[in-house]
């Protein structure tokens, strides 16, 4: 399949007992840091470059949240449905 | 002591004026970042008091040159005169992998340490470390 540059957006869910803190938010940092597209994830306004674990942690996300996630990049497309896969099942 | 990092991964130097400032900061890359990077804390003067330990610095660089690249973090003061001093010792093909971020000490190294661990080279890394002066936290 050939991918263009795309940009999508899409939302995944903080398991309830989850905080986006230090350990969680290294490892979506570092899971986006994979993919060449660029990743935003904000929540109420807020807006976090997926790839810098500062900006990810000051979003202060607690358990429960809808994070929206966009990539936009080449592989936007397996950075979006890899990432929304990961989100809800941090522990 | 060998520290040249088995899996290429850049390695982030700590340094410290407390030994417990370093080690705790260490556990906490560990942490976040992951097991892959290499993280070597130096903390304290030689007697174990608050302080620097020049001679640790000067060992840890120059170890430092056998891996693929290094990214020093440091307090303040005299733990940022110790790494100067040391580089002054160091030869110019050893000194192109050293890079010395000039960084909060904790936000610089959490930047560090993530962005290594994706296995950036070290001028990247320092760069995300020096990004930490401006980000915001609330």
């Amino acid at each position: 399949m050939q991918q263009s540059y795309e940009s999508m957006t899409t939302s995944a869910v903080l398991p309830a007992r989850v905080d986006l803190h230090a350990r969680p938010a290294g490892v979506v940092v570092r899971e986006a840091c994979r993919f060449a597209a660029d990743i935003v994830i904000a929540i109420n306004g807020k807006r976090a470059n997926g790839k810098s674990i500062l900006e990810v942690l000051a979003l202060g996300a607690t358990g429960g949240t809808v994070l929206g996630l966009t990539a936009s990049g080449d592989d936007a497309a397996d950075a979006i449905a890899t990432l929304s896969e990961l989100i809800p099942q941090l522990a | 002591m060998e520290s040249a990092s088995p899996n290429g991964l850049t390695q982030i130097l700590l340094v410290s004026h407390s030994a417990r400032i370093a080690e705790g900061l260490a556990e906490l890359l560990s942490q976040v970042a992951g097991p892959d990077v290499s993280i070597e804390a130096i903390g304290g003067a030689s007697d174990g008091s608050l302080g620097t330990d020049g001679g640790r610095v000067m060992s840890a660089l120059q170890n430092a040159v056998h891996g693929s690249g290094t990214v020093v973090v440091m307090d303040i003061g005299s733990s940022i005169l110790a790494v100067r001093a040391a580089l002054s010792e160091l030869e110019p093909e050893q000194l192109e992998k050293v890079f010395v971020a000039d960084a909060p000490l904790v936000e610089g190294a959490l930047a560090a340490a993530v962005t290594a661990s994706t296995g950036a080279p070290p001028e990247i890394v320092a760069k995300a470390a020096e990004e930490a002066r401006n980000a915001a936290k609330l």
